[in-house]
């Protein structure tokens, strides 16, 4: 059971499925493994709740034939059991109809590793149970001493440990270590019928990155109580401050609607818009994969194609779609390394900060929202239209005024784009996608 | 008996454990001082076909096979999965949950095991679509999309995805109860875009259940599916913007069933109860809202996909009043809140699957039929706004809830106007309760195609409601 041992043992398997796949016929073949060990506490009131502790490992392919395609994932690794899977999956791409863009990518070298990327952290897996217990407890503490706090959803920590390995049969083989942890807790404030509710999370690669349970707990604790006896307003058009997890959920939005997938599906606003103007000088939006230490970050894609840093907007200027290898090739355009199955994500997304301090943008705002959660699902992709639930807090004269709730935002992402006013200096990277304070010129904000 | 026999059978072929080795390891489990221990076994097999731009571009079968393992102690889970059955993982998966009781000593062994059966099968099927050949549902999704398509020529893009699964399970627990079943689901989707003059909008459809494949000519014809997508998306191209502000809100039957799910069904989950998270944890026996209100959890209603002859648990699972004329009746248990409020379970006790441990969970939720004629409340609006498709909703254990109102229409003077863009609606749950003022006599249930989402795990359900109509609501159009 020593782990390099195992290591070999996966790239045997894959390998054997690979060969396995030509030999019954399919003309490419892509086989993914994933090896995962995940840690989890919940704490509540002090006391453990819930502690889970387990390895899974997991298996997905990919096959070709005739320009067909067909794919399968299995979490029973038994050979005998894989080699089923890709009998039946060749039987399948056989009934179904050829597409010419259907396929693997050319084979390419990547350049970097778990290492230069910075993707593994020992600490993580040398961290006993009793330290990760002894984080979760502390934050929720933090917390509970806070007499406006009057109940707890509970606090979190949570470690990963996920070794992914592809082979395919262009000649690619490739893997890496990744480690993941964060720390979260969750809170209720107010009594009666009039609770409100936030949390606070913090989550990266590296341990000694981590926030300490005292910041996460304060802040959490100050999320939380500032949205006590919320006030009603009356629905009306004003500026529209976002703050940095709010930015971050309107990137996830631009991203869906530059994802290539979405674009030769027509299911965004922005398909046909590449080289021209979609928002402003302040918006330049990048995606990159090569941060070192970022959650985004990984040498390559799903399918095997290196990530690196594309620009995606550029002054307002939309430059480049994010494409996995049928994306590209129905587009014309080169893949980005953005690959995963049959879809696209992001590696590190995010809008390049400004030089503005978030407490300057609030300042500059006479009257306006300082949005600080969506509730529901309101994006529609195809015309880039938003109505959500929102709460926030009011704006006057340049100061928080007082909480708000029960309103909605309604807009448009197109808009939007063309309207941001300011953009903030402080971004974070707390996940893949993420933004720093924005302010927008102009949204409804729907009340009364 | 020859039914028990393949029973048996598939057991030993899908998961190579047998009741002793059971035994032994939920007695390894409960060494640390745990109080009750169960052991879920999960053989799933998944298979999807995607259709798009003319062609069957994707198929795909998917396989999943493992074990949870589950200790309780007072409130507190300790909980260890893996897809590996092997002696010795499974030994480690025993010891890693009994650790969340930290004594040195067992207090408790597991009892002798008895299966239990159930009465009758949820699931209306006669043949299980998973064993029926990929042709037919190549040609179930070529029909959707082709009806789509040929419906206006504004369709410029369709998408039609058919998926079904067969979730096999096998519950122990240290009470000595054992319990097997199967899970059949299907479900087609259709997405469709239109463009016209530079303006182009989505629509949805879809449809299926815990049912086989003669649904899809008996009940729910692909081509109704395919028509319907496209016509929500043509009608949307004439839509004007949601208005914005407080508005009468006329909801339509069916999918008017999210706002009970969100707004009443979450907070009213025993483990939020527990807790007192959520803002109904002391209202059992009290009035929160209108008189018109009565809402019931029923996992029993055939060929829904909420429902289940068992829960994840083992617990034969019943129909629960929740609200009765305005009241709060009940909540939804699984056996660890149950066991700590002192309730009876009443069969909500779900999981997404192995790798998680049961949560308290709706199934088929839905608010009962009330008197007035759907034609009759519309008419009762001078102004205001019918809402004829909801999507999806969120809660919060506050009250406070929004959904998405995916097509309606303007009311004017009792009629229904121009057609209206999505909007968000939003409200809080014990104020919108009061201003529910009439409930209409068309309870129909949703498409069958919901998912509801809770601590990271996703379960199917499905939410009916009759045409409903609430005094005041805030809506997230343009101003």
């Amino acid at each position: 059971m020593k782990p390099k041992d195992d290591t070999n043992n996966l790239r045997n398997l894959a390998e054997k499925i690979v060969h396995y796949g030509k030999k019954q016929g399919a003309e490419e073949i892509e086989v993914t493994l994933y090896d995962g060990l995940e840690f989890n506490v919940d704490v509540r009131r002090g006391k453990i709740e819930n502690l889970v502790e387990a390895g899974s490992r997991y298996c997905s392919l990919r096959v070709f034939k005739d320009k067909k395609a067909a794919s399968a994932s299995s979490s029973d690794l038994r050979l005998p059991v894989l080699q089923t899977l890709v009998r039946n999956a060749i039987r399948r791409a056989e009934l179904t109809q050829p597409d010419e863009y259907a396929g693997l990518p050319v084979s390419a070298t990547f350049k970097v590793n778990e290492n230069s990327l910075r993707l593994y952290d020992p600490e993580i897996s040398r961290m006993k149970p009793k330290e990760k217990i002894k984080l979760a407890r502390a934050a929720e503490k933090v917390a509970l001493q806070d007499k406006r706090i009057t109940n707890s959803f509970g606090a979190s920590f949570l470690t990963n440990e996920i070794k992914s390995l592809l082979v395919n049969s262009n000649g690619f083989a490739g893997e890496y270590r990744q480690t993941y942890c964060s720390l979260s807790l969750d809170l209720q404030a107010g009594s009666g019928d009039q609770l409100v509710e936030d949390y606070w999370f913090s989550a990266k690669r590296h341990l000694k990155d981590l926030a300490s349970p005292e910041e996460v707990g304060k802040k959490a604790v100050e999320r939380t109580v500032r949205q006590l006896h919320p006030r009603k307003i009356r629905t009306q058009n004003v500026p529209v401050v976002f703050e940095p997890t709010m930015t971050s959920w309107l990137l996830a939005f631009l991203f869906a609607c530059v994802s290539g997938t979405a674009v030769y599906q027509k299911t965004t606003f922005l398909e046909g818009k590449l080289g021209q103007t979609i928002g402003n000088r302040l918006v330049t939006v990048i995606d990159d994969g090569l941060l070192p230490g970022k959650l985004g970050s990984r040498p390559f894609d799903s399918e095997g194609v290196p990530t690196q840093r594309t620009v995606v907007v550029e002054k307002g200027l939309l430059q480049n779609y994010l494409c996995n290898t049928y994306a590209a090739r129905k587009l014309k355009l080169v893949p980005t390394g953005n690959g995963n199955g049959h879809s696209v994500v992001p590696n590190n997304f995010f809008i390049e900060p400004g030089t503005t301090a978030p407490e300057e943008i609030v300042s500059s705002t006479q009257k306006g929202l300082l949005l600080t959660k969506i509730i529901g699902h309101g994006l529609n992709p195809v015309t880039g239209d938003i109505s959500c639930g929102a709460f926030g807090l009011w704006l006057e004269d340049g100061e928080i005024a007082y909480p708000v709730s029960e309103i909605t935002i309604a807009g448009n992402l197109g808009r939007i784009l063309k309207s941001i006013e300011l953009v903030g200096n402080d971004l974070q990277f707390e996940s893949s996608i993420c933004g720093p304070t924005i302010k927008v010129a102009e949204m409804t904000v729907a009340g009364m | 008996m020859t039914n028990k026999k393949i029973r048996v059978n598939f057991r030993k072929k899908l998961f190579p454990l047998e009741w002793p080795e059971l035994k032994k390891l939920m007695d390894l489990a409960l060494s640390k001082g745990g109080e009750f221990s169960d052991i879920f076994l999960e053989y799933r097999i998944s298979r999807s076909v995607l259709m798009e731009e003319d062609i069957i571009k994707e198929s795909s079968e998917n396989l999943t096979r493992g074990l949870g393992l589950r200790v309780i102690k007072k409130d507190r889970t300790g909980y260890a999965y893996t897809n590996d059955l092997s002696d010795e993982k499974l030994k480690q998966v025993a010891a890693n949950a009994a650790a969340i009781a930290n004594s040195s000593r067992s207090f408790c062994s597991s009892k002798q095991f008895k299966t239990l059966r159930p009465e009758r099968d949820v699931s209306l099927v006669k043949g299980f679509p998973t064993s029926r050949p990929l042709k037919d549902k190549l040609d179930l999704v070529e029909k959707t999309y082709r009806a789509a398509q040929n419906f206006d020529p504004a369709i410029k893009k369709i998408q039609v995805a058919y998926t079904e699964s067969k979730q096999q399970i096998w519950l122990v627990n240290s009470e000595g109860l054992s319990v097997l079943e199967d899970r059949p689901m299907v479900k087609i989707v259709a997405m469709v875009v239109a463009e016209k003059k530079g303006r182009k909008e989505a629509g949805f459809s879809g449809g299926g259940g815990r049912v086989g494949l003669d649904y899809f000519s008996n009940n729910l014809t692909p081509e109704k599916i395919g028509r319907e997508a496209a016509w929500e998306a043509i009608q949307l191209l004439e839509a004007a913007e949601a208005p914005a502000g407080e508005f009468t809100v006329v909801l339509g039957p069916g999918h008017s069933g999210v706002l009970i799910h969100e707004a009443v069904g979450h907070l009213l989950e025993a483990d939020f109860v527990r807790k007192k998270t959520s803002i109904l944890w002391d209202k059992l026996g009290k009035k929160v809202g209108s008189e018109q209100i009565t809402i019931y959890d029923d996992p029993t209603i055939s060929g829904l996909r909420g429902s289940y002859n068992f829960d994840d648990e083992g617990t034969p699972p019943q129909p629960t009043l929740l609200i009765e004329k305005g009241q709060v009746r009940g909540f939804l248990q699984d056996l660890l809140s149950a066991q700590l409020m002192k309730c009876r379970p009443t069969g909500h006790g779900r999981r997404q699957d192995f790798t998680n441990w049961p949560l308290p969970r709706m199934s088929n939720t839905y608010l009962e039929p009330g008197e007035y004629q759907p034609e009759e409340i519309i008419r009762s609006v001078k102004k205001g706004l019918y809402v004829s498709r909801l999507s999806g909703g969120q809660v919060e254990d506050s009250g406070k809830f929004t959904f998405s109102a995916s097509s309606g229409y303007l009311i004017e003077n009792g009629k229904l106007g121009r057609p209206i863009k999505q909007a968000t609606l939003i409200g809080t749950n014990l104020d919108i309760l009061q201003k529910v003022e009439m409930v209409g006599s068309d309870l129909e249930f949703d498409w069958q195609t919901g998912t509801c989402s809770k601590e990271g795990q996703e379960v199917p359900i499905s939410d009916g409601c009759p045409t409903m109509k609430i005094s005041k609501m805030t809506l997230g159009g343009i101003k």
